[in-house]
């Protein structure tokens, strides 16, 4: 991953009224990633994307994108970055196709781009009606067009979901989910839901009170978030030393047992056992440690409330 | 720069700002239609007097400040600052064009007030050939003293996320232009002044107060103001978070 690395950041600390709201942040992310940032609200995840893009300025450490310090060559790297920050930014009393306009014009981009964006994100039907019309959906949509418009290879999308109903939030997943297929960017989406990011990324990070608690691929999260099988039956204790006696690895708890192996051999083992022993087998059900309640295990749950 | 501006023509060109360009010449030019004196000695320079006390008094300071927060507007609202500064634009860029912008669309109304002066003096036959020395002194004149002001106005509008709160301020400190006027000292101190100690023609008996200072003088005070304001918002604007 560090052989050709996108994005990095040393020590990244901003500190905004005595309060470190992002303290000692390292992030690296690799080309060809899609990196989910995950926090709950307030953890200082837009305050790093800020200084991210050079928008806001860093209290402490360093940041590297495509290998430059945005400090001294800023332009150069922002000339390869499309970004929506929070909420999309546009013009209202403009057309959906002037607002990409304003934007093209300083990127220096061919015209054409503003019509494959706009086909991208499904915009073209409404391309030339004011965009303060438009819904929060066809905005957001719209800011992530504005972010593809010069075609980056550093798309940094931040919460680009908020506020959205479940219909938006699956268009706009759907809509991200398609892009490294068609065109092979980099791609760092913050969120403070794991389901969102979930799906589509391959690495993440979480964010809370302003520190980077976890850094890996995703699959090492879900490696973490296996399940287990629990089983009521009747006479719990007694069925429980039953298994324990012929082999079985089993745990009780509460009067249920539980099985944290949940394959399908041990698992049928487990109740032939049961019922060949004459206990009564009441449900078999699998209880899956979901991503999230890891993820709520991590980051507390006082910053989500 | 000219990506730049091109960037920003979009924006504007179909604001409302254009109508203000108009109030103000219009309204000069019915005051130069109806009350315009044709038989004068120098029926010109009294018809510029009585068209532009008024604009350079109330509306050339009143518009600046409402240019600059117009065109800061339309940033503020739908988060245009962030996705302007995230572009690879430098911010001294974004700035200067914002100020570039103050000012066209003040010439825009200078030159429509002229064009409003030329068109009264004609439909009333004023005598005498036009004094197109003192007529472009007075205009260009009253442009260049907006400097400072454009610049303490753009620096408002820029801090300020609010429409309003820079128009206040402006409106509070231009209604005592006729009492600052009247002062030698600070007359030629007040950027809210300046406009119209530069654009008033000084010929009849206009010699009280800050009038009686020269034209050279009003003018290194301003530039020096103008060089300290923009400075000011320039160096806030260059390391303000968005």
């Amino acid at each position: 991953m560090a052989s050709d690395t996108i994005l990095e950041t040393k020590d990244l600390t901003k500190r905004l009224g005595g309060k470190k709201v992002v303290d000692g942040v390292n992030l690296a992310i690799g080309r060809g990633d899609i990196y989910g940032f995950l926090g709950p609200n307030g953890a200082g995840k837009t305050t790093t994307i800020r200084m991210l893009l050079g928008l806001a300025k860093p209290t402490d450490g360093s940041i590297r994108v495509f290998g430059k310090d945005i400090r001294k060559e800023r332009i150069a790297i922002l000339r390869k970055v499309g970004s929506l920050v929070e909420y999309p930014s546009y013009y209202g009393h403009l057309t959906a196709v002037e607002n990409l306009e304003a934007i093209r014009r300083l990127l220096g981009v061919p015209k054409a781009r503003i019509d494959e964006v706009l086909s991208i994100v499904r915009l073209t039907k409404d391309a030339n009606r004011a965009v303060k019309g438009f819904s929060l959906g066809m905005k957001q949509r719209l800011g992530i067009a504005t972010a593809l418009l010069g075609d980056p290879e550093l798309l940094v999308l931040d919460e680009p979901t908020n506020g959205l109903d479940p219909a938006g939030i699956q268009e706009i997943r759907e809509l991200i989910k398609s892009l490294p297929g068609k065109s092979g960017v980099t791609i760092l989406i913050s969120s403070h839901l794991l389901s969102e990011v979930e799906q589509m990324a391959t690495r993440v990070g979480i964010i809370s009170k302003g520190k980077l608690i976890y850094e890996d691929s995703i699959q090492r999260l879900r490696d973490q978030a296996k399940g287990r099988i629990r089983l009521s039956v009747s006479e719990p204790e007694a069925a429980w030393r039953t298994l324990l006696s012929h082999g079985h690895s089993v745990g009780w708890e509460n009067g249920v047992l539980t099985a944290s192996q949940t394959d399908n051999r041990t698992v049928a083992g487990i109740v032939a056992q049961l019922v060949k022993a004459d206990y009564e087998v009441y449900r078999v059900e699998e209880e899956s440690a979901s991503l999230e309640s890891i993820f709520l295990e991590m980051t507390g749950t006082e910053g989500s409330l | 720069m000219w990506r730049m501006m091109r960037s920003e023509w979009i924006k504007i060109r179909r604001s409302v700002i254009w109508l203000l360009v108009l109030v103000s010449p219009l309204i000069a030019a019915l005051f130069g239609l109806f009350a315009a004196n044709k038989e004068g000695d120098f029926p010109w320079i009294e018809a510029l007097s009585l068209m532009s006390v008024l604009h350079a008094m109330l509306f050339l300071p009143l518009l600046t400040g409402v240019y600059a927060s117009l065109l800061c507007r339309y940033e503020h609202a739908g988060g245009g600052w962030k996705s302007m500064l995230a572009s690879p634009v430098s911010r001294t860029q974004v700035y200067v064009v914002k100020f570039i912008l103050v000012m066209l669309m003040l010439a825009v109304t200078q030159l429509l007030l002229f064009a409003a002066l030329l068109l009264v003096g004609f439909a009333h036959g004023f005598n005498g050939p036009i004094p197109w020395r003192e007529l472009t002194t007075s205009f260009a004149g009253g442009w260049v003293a907006c400097l400072p002001l454009a610049a303490l106005q753009l620096f408002a509008s820029v801090a300020l996320q609010s429409f309003a709160a820079p128009l206040a301020i402006n409106v509070v400190l231009t209604l005592p232009n006729i009492l600052v006027a009247n002062s030698a000292r600070f007359g030629p101190y007040d950027p809210w002044t300046q406009p119209m100690l530069a654009m008033l023609p000084r010929t009849q008996g206009q010699d009280y107060g800050a009038f009686n200072i020269s034209m050279e003088t009003l003018l290194i005070v301003v530039l020096g103001s103008f060089c300290l304001f923009f400075a000011a918002g320039w160096t806030y604007f260059a390391k303000k978070a968005v």
